[in-house]
């Protein structure tokens, strides 16, 4: 009985810390709904930590073959992602046009993107530390970064 | 397994759980608590608000930390933009050396520097109390208000000298843009540009707060 409840306790344990490790760096958020008649709706979320693991089985070839333009935009990136965790809660843009709406924001430690309008609405966030990390992975291997 | 034994056996199983349960609260805490420092900070930002009540009443506001601004622009190498460094040639300026009016401005007192006032449009350009001041008013024409012709849009800037030498500090064809964003850092809560017209509203200020009012 003892070992049965020392197992359960090991696999619940491993779980737990699983789950702690998984969700360490966050959860990334995609909100889509489509207003119109048929219209899509896509609302998932996915440990963030996930994301950069992932990436790791990307061949790298595919990131070679990245356009000169976001290959040119990666070290901009991680300088923004990085600056931008030293400014939690902070609303950077918002444009109000009629029915529009569209906002980009930090909340906490994700950067939170905002699009709302009468066909749409979407919203989207991402922890910045997941984004650095992409970038820094890509940045790796683009030509000419 | 004697009986003390298993009890020690037991409660320690029970401890572990408990500390490996309530790990993801200790660190979700600790992370709060990183989050909440940093936002206590004392940066300045810079402010821009465009209200235009021409169709849908847009309004775009940016916010922009201005110690952010300093370390993104070196990182964006595009055109004519190097090194956080705005190139210019001559053509640009149709022949005028920029630098040497700059120079002029500086080294000149106080006053009134350029004053034009006509039925279309008023200008003024002025150095004040360390800041250059640039007024353009533009009047309607077939429209007046108490015997004076109605304002059709209003234009002010207010730059701090500092920031303008800062501006001119790197070469003779070049704009820094990271020195002056540092010297308007180092500037009190200012207003730098105003533009009001029938349709828009343009404001661009500097101050402490995250926040647009």
């Amino acid at each position: 009985m003892i070992i049965v409840a020392k197992c359960a306790l090991a696999l619940a344990s491993t779980i737990v810390v699983a789950g702690v490790y998984t969700f360490r760096e966050g959860v990334i958020k995609v909100d889509v709904d489509e207003h119109r008649d048929g219209g899509s709706h896509v609302h998932f979320w996915v440990p963030a930590a996930a994301v950069p693991m992932a990436m790791h089985f990307v061949p790298k070839r595919h990131f070679r073959e990245m356009p000169g333009e976001a290959s040119e935009c990666l070290p901009l990136l991680k300088i923004v992602t990085s600056e931008l965790r030293r400014y939690p809660n902070t609303t950077f843009v918002d444009v109000q046009d009629g029915n529009d709406h569209v906002r980009v924001a930090t909340v906490g430690s994700k950067i939170q993107i905002d699009v709302v309008n009468s066909e749409e609405n979407v919203h989207i966030a991402v922890p910045l530390s997941t984004v650095n990390d992409v970038a820094n992975q890509l940045a790796a291997d683009a030509p000419g970064v | 397994m004697s009986l003390l034994s298993q009890r020690i056996s037991r409660r320690a199983s029970v401890a572990l759980a408990a500390a490996v349960l309530l790990a993801p609260v200790a660190l979700y805490s600790q992370s709060v608590t990183v989050t909440s420092d940093s936002s206590g900070t004392s940066d300045r930002w810079l402010h821009v608000r465009v209200v235009s009540t021409e169709s849908k009443n847009e309004t775009v506001r940016v916010n922009v930390p201005l110690d952010m601004a300093e370390k993104v622009l070196p990182a964006i190498n595009k055109d004519r933009l190097h090194n956080g460094k705005v190139r210019f040639n001559d053509s640009d300026m149709n022949g005028v050396d920029l630098k040497a009016i700059l120079d002029a401005v500086r080294t000149a007192k106080d006053g009134e520097f350029v004053t034009v006032q006509s039925n279309d449009s008023d200008v003024r350009v002025a150095k004040q109390g360390g800041y250059l001041f640039v007024h353009v008013t533009e009047k309607t024409a077939n429209s007046t208000k108490n015997g004076k012709p109605s304002e059709k849009s209003r234009v002010e800037v207010k730059i701090p000298m500092k920031v303008v030498d800062a501006l001119f500090s790197a070469g003779k064809d070049e704009l820094d843009l990271v020195a002056a964003l540092r010297a308007l850092s180092a500037h009190g809560d200012t207003e730098l540009v105003s533009v009001k017209s029938d349709d828009n509203t343009v404001r661009i200020w500097l101050d402490s707060k995250n926040i647009s009012d």
